[in-house]
């Protein structure tokens, strides 16, 4: 079958164009996107290694689980914070808002 | 899906290599796509690959034998995130325009980051001698003892993460209700 580098290989791939991402974006509704990139990267990793080690319990599959319900928790808080800043400041690219700037 | 390969396979095509096609050609769309995440010019168009990618990792997590978290994946991720983050599109930003073009230089070191982890991570992975290479994967892991695992081993992590999305929606609500005067 397919073997386990090619998973690692391709979850890398996806985390470092995540990484791009986060670097270049100047939205941040798109910084977010590419966070979701990156956890997705993760996730891949702890089902490979779950598959290919075998544990007894399942505990890659569990985690990948709770990294989904935290990914989501980040994305509704963080897009309320998107909302609340858009209200105030009428703009969401990262280097127009300077509201804690001193 | 059973049915196409057995068409397939009837005329001499062996299943192994149907397999290999179709992870190697979805682990290339995915890569194709979340390229275009993430250089696209417009968000709305970018949150529509995004769609396309997250589609793709659930076929992935289906050649792990994670069916569950294959489901869970297109539920959560295509069925909530993404309609939220189309809504937060659609709120904040004016979807005819244009975004602003950025500099050439952050692309450049951006692309030199990015480009230097993944010769990191590549290298890491192929000096390792994976175990796949010995030994043949281990017994494919049921629903059932996900469920039981949930449920019995890891209960309390369980019962914590249900708090925090919890939390997660009241203060979601809280920050984003407009204050009435």
């Amino acid at each position: 079958m397919i073997p386990q580098s090619h998973f690692l290989i391709l979850s890398a791939v996806i985390f470092s164009i995540g990484i791009f991402g986060v670097l270049t974006r100047r939205n941040v509704i798109g910084i977010l996107m590419s966070i979701e990139l990156i956890l997705n990267a993760a996730n891949i990793n702890l089902i490979t290694f779950n598959k290919f080690l075998g544990t007894p319990d399942g505990l890659g599959q569990v985690f990948a689980l709770f990294v989904i319900a935290i990914a989501a928790a980040s994305a509704v808080v963080g897009l309320a914070l998107v909302i609340a800043v858009y209200r105030n400041s009428k703009s969401i690219l990262i280097n127009k808002i300077n509201l804690m700037k001193w | 899906m059973s049915g196409l390969m057995q068409l397939l396979s009837s005329h001499g095509i062996p299943q192994i290599l149907i397999i290999k096609g179709a992870f190697y050609s979805i682990a290339a769309l995915v890569c194709l796509f979340a390229i275009l995440v993430v250089a696209s010019p417009n968000i709305f168009h970018s949150a529509i690959y995004l769609a396309a990618v997250l589609i793709g990792v659930a076929c992935v997590y289906l050649f792990l034998d994670a069916e569950f978290l294959a489901v869970v994946q297109v539920l959560i991720y295509v069925g909530a995130i993404l309609t939220l983050l189309i809504f937060a599109i659609m709120l904040t930003a004016d979807i005819r325009s244009k975004t602003p073009r950025q500099t050439l230089r952050r692309i450049l070191i951006s692309a030199f980051a990015a480009l230097a982890a993944l010769y990191a991570f590549i290298n890491i992975i192929h000096k390792n001698p994976w175990r796949s290479a010995v030994t043949p994967p281990a017994t494919a892991f049921s629903l059932a003892q996900l469920g039981k695992s949930l449920m019995l081993n890891y209960i309390l992590p369980f019962e914590i993460i249900s708090l925090v999305v919890l939390a997660a929606l009241v203060g979601a609500i809280a920050i984003a209700k407009t204050e009435r005067r």
